[in-house]
């Protein structure tokens, strides 16, 4: 259960939205995505302040301590407002993974930067083949006289670029672990891959007998736990995103006036509409009740993930593109902010793995 | 049975009390009556037993038979009758007739009627479309012309289930062809059984016969029998379709044959379905739209006042039918070639190609999805109306045919 009540809950989603209004318009996207870091330092500072940052964080390490739920309903405003910034490497994937890792050094050593935003940790997990399965890890690990060492390649690395900190899985001939690489390590050649999506940063590591450090237990348990975490934070993003979006195009298409009246007089224009509002209630739905079921730890979780996964990629995706159609030829430009959602969401579908992947994933968990 | 705990003693009270009275007299006994509109006598006797034990309509006022409960508290007994699957409880939520009744029949009507209602002694049917008027319902052409302290009703009315068994009927009728179609509009509780209604059976698509036409030629209705005042019709149906489409959003009937057809995880399984990933992509795709409606209706269902014309209410609906359609075309692909195929010899096929037919039901019936995203789009989301060219015309004058 959610350790905070129903009117605190309220209460930190209306300084989000605050501060995304502030912070996070249009005009603000728009010059962050065209920096090189993908972020704008004083925002992501005021979001460590606020205690975004270090949401899940344990106060031990000067985190926030709430959870999934709370988690989730962050993001809804977040991805709403398409939020530039390193939020999900560092706050939610780095911090989960290394929670999940139970190693009380490296979290002491690690985490009170990462919760005060002096630090930025991402995580690398997939190499080329880009599936964030056991199968997709290309990095393999070297005991030597030397130290550990990696080989290998990382990709889809989220701010891999401008990370301080790189939690990377690699393979260790028995099984998976976890380990932690400088960002100037040597060895290390990072790679800045063109995103579709203008707001996301997206990186490939080449590790070279790059030294590491490993950290925590071992296996793919861990991994698992902070991707599905981050799932869930994905899809509060997707979700926000969706319904942003949905209100945008229905208050356009009641003052785009064609043929002497407005377009949403139009059934063809409502039935879009209506269908689009089961998209956007499903995808809300789909996001909290995967929020709960990962703070109660019920044995369901793990299917509502998967479940809440590809719901809210596909119905942020269908929402995004009817919302470019509905809107007509000024949705066709880059100045409107249509195709900054569309780009979103279908970056989104595919960043943590593809609604196919977690369609195959719920049948699985649910017995098939 | 400690699995539950209430935090607040008056619900665990109450808890107590539903489940100390469900003790003393349910004996899970009852025949399982296949025909809703003529129940066992067994079944009738329970129901009335649930209704003067007071559970029958808990988030009523005392003084209408109910016990003034929230919500919440209406849901303990809910929880409570759902377990042991014993029917008749929070008709407040479920009965048509008698929620609209008590939202707009006089106090004299009310008394005499809602008793029976719930009941279940009193059967009743909505006598709403006509062959002329479906989508557009405010276009009925059934006249009620007044008669002393009567009305004098003639007309035809079509898609009625039950009507050979109701005492009963739903009737909106015109009465007033003077006036713009919405505005000339009657809400009549119609006694069925009387000369001039006459019950004929429709054959279905599904082959089957759960539809009526009703034929009423001169019947009679007392003016004391008009809900919600003359010509306020089109208001007092808003309340009574927004309670039909809210039972829409709720599953129909299951399979004819087996329990097995509704599991589509077991049908894919019996058909060796499982191995095909592009079968396994469309079953995870059907299943998660179960789920999210169900999730969806669980988290609107806070917002659901009794009486009020529900948007969330027609969301469910619509996503209802999405449901049924789309369970017709994966369970086809499970079944395959076997779907050439119906009848007891080859249930699984029966079963997914009746599912084909009566998912029409849930997309037709009760205003068409076509509707119902018009009502979604203009109720909830505010979209313009769309141009209505007999919006402001007596009726008389309004194009029909």
């Amino acid at each position: 259960m959610p350790t905070t009540s129903a009117e605190e809950r309220a209460a930190i989603c209306d300084a989000v939205r605050d501060l995304m209004r502030d912070a996070s318009s249009e005009a603000a996207v728009r010059s962050t995505m065209d920096t090189t870091s993908g972020y704008d330092p004083a925002l992501w500072t005021r979001l460590a302040e606020i205690g975004v940052v270090g949401l899940l964080v344990d106060p031990e390490y000067g985190g926030t301590g709430l959870g999934p739920v709370e988690l989730e309903l962050v993001m809804e405003e977040t991805g709403a407002a398409l939020l530039c910034s390193p939020l999900l490497s560092s706050g939610i994937l780095s911090a989960s993974l290394l929670a999940a890792s139970e190693d009380k050094d490296a979290q002491a050593r690690l985490l009170p930067g990462i919760v005060a935003g002096t630090t930025i940790a991402t995580v690398a997990i997939t190499g080329d083949a880009g599936s964030w399965t056991p199968e997709g890890v290309a990095v393999d690990v070297e005991a030597t006289d030397d130290g550990t060492l990696l080989n290998g390649v990382s990709s889809y690395v989220t701010h891999g670029r401008v990370a301080d900190i790189l939690l990377v899985v690699a393979k260790t001939g028995t099984g998976f672990a976890i380990f932690e690489v400088a960002g100037d390590a040597s060895g290390l050649t990072r790679t800045t891959l063109s995103s579709v999506d203008k707001t996301l940063r997206l990186a490939r590591l080449e590790f070279a007998n790059t030294p590491a450090r490993q950290i925590g237990r071992t296996g793919w348990p861990a991994v698992q736990d902070a991707l599905d975490l981050a799932l869930v934070a994905l899809a509060g993003e997707q979700a926000g995103g969706a319904r942003r979006v949905f209100d945008m195009t229905v208050d356009y298409v009641k003052t785009r006036m064609q043929f002497g009246r407005p377009i949403g007089s139009f059934q063809a224009i409502k039935h879009m509409a209506a269908d689009l509002m089961i998209e956007v209630e499903s995808s809300l739905s789909a996001a909290r009740h995967a929020a709960e079921q990962l703070a109660e730890k019920t044995g369901a979780a793990g299917e509502s993930v998967s479940l809440a996964a590809f719901a809210c990629a596909e119905a942020y995706s269908k929402v995004t593109a009817a919302s470019v159609q509905m809107h007509g030829g000024i949705a066709f430009t880059w100045e409107h902010p249509a195709h900054l959602y569309l780009r979103r969401a279908r970056a989104y579908a595919q960043l943590l793995g593809s609604p196919a992947h977690y369609r195959e994933r719920y049948l699985t968990q649910l017995g098939a | 049975m400690a699995d539950i705990e209430d935090t607040n003693p008056a619900d665990a009270a109450l808890r107590a009390e539903v489940r100390a009275w469900l003790k003393a007299n349910w004996a899970g006994d009852l025949p399982s009556d296949q025909d809703k509109w003529s129940l066992s006598a067994a079944t009738r006797a329970w129901i009335a037993d649930v209704f003067e034990a007071g559970w029958a309509v808990p988030t009523w006022p005392m003084e209408w038979f109910g016990r003034g409960l929230t919500q919440e508290q209406a849901d303990i007994i809910d929880d409570e009758f759902a377990r042991l699957g014993a029917p008749g409880a929070r008709q407040d939520r479920s009965n048509l007739a008698a929620n609209t009744m008590l939202a707009f029949g006089e106090d004299a009507l009310k008394r005499e009627m809602i008793p029976g209602l719930l009941k279940r002694e009193i059967v009743q049917c909505l006598l709403y479309s006509e062959p002329a008027a479906g989508s557009d319902l405010a276009g009925v052409r059934t006249r009620a012309e007044r008669d002393g302290d009567h009305y004098i009703i003639n007309g035809q009315k079509v898609w009625t289930s039950g009507a050979a068994h109701a005492h009963y009927g739903m009737l909106l009728a015109r009465t007033d062809w003077d006036v713009p179609k919405h505005r000339g509009l009657t809400f009549f509780f119609f006694p069925m059984k009387q000369p001039g209604v006459e019950v004929r059976p429709l054959r279905q698509i599904t082959n089957e016969s759960h539809f009526n036409e009703v034929f009423i030629t001169g019947a009679r209705v007392p003016a004391a029998n008009i809900m919600g005042g003359l010509n306020n019709g089109w208001r007092v149906l808003q309340t009574a379709l927004a309670y039909e489409r809210s039972t829409m959003g709720a599953r129909p009937r299951g399979a004819r044959h087996s329990a097995t057809s509704d599991d589509l995880l077991a049908l894919a399984r019996r058909y060796g379905g499982l191995t095909n990933p592009a079968l396994r992509q469309d079953l995870a795709g059907v299943l998660a739209l179960r789920k999210l409606n169900a999730l969806n209706n669980a988290r609107a269902k806070a917002n659901l006042e009794q009486g009020t014309s529900s948007s969330v209410m027609s969301l469910g609906k619509l996503a209802m039918s999405r449901i049924l359609h789309e369970e017709a075309r994966v369970r086809t692909a499970i079944v395959g070639t076997e779907s050439l195929l119906d009848g007891p010899d080859h249930p699984f096929a029966d079963d997914t190609n009746f599912l084909a037919f009566n998912a029409y039901f849930t997309s037709i019936g009760g205003g068409t999805d076509q509707i119902q995203r018009n009502i979604i789009s203009e109720r909830v989301l505010g979209l313009p109306k769309d141009i209505e060219v007999d919006r402001d015309v007596p009726f008389r004058q309004v194009r029909s045919g």
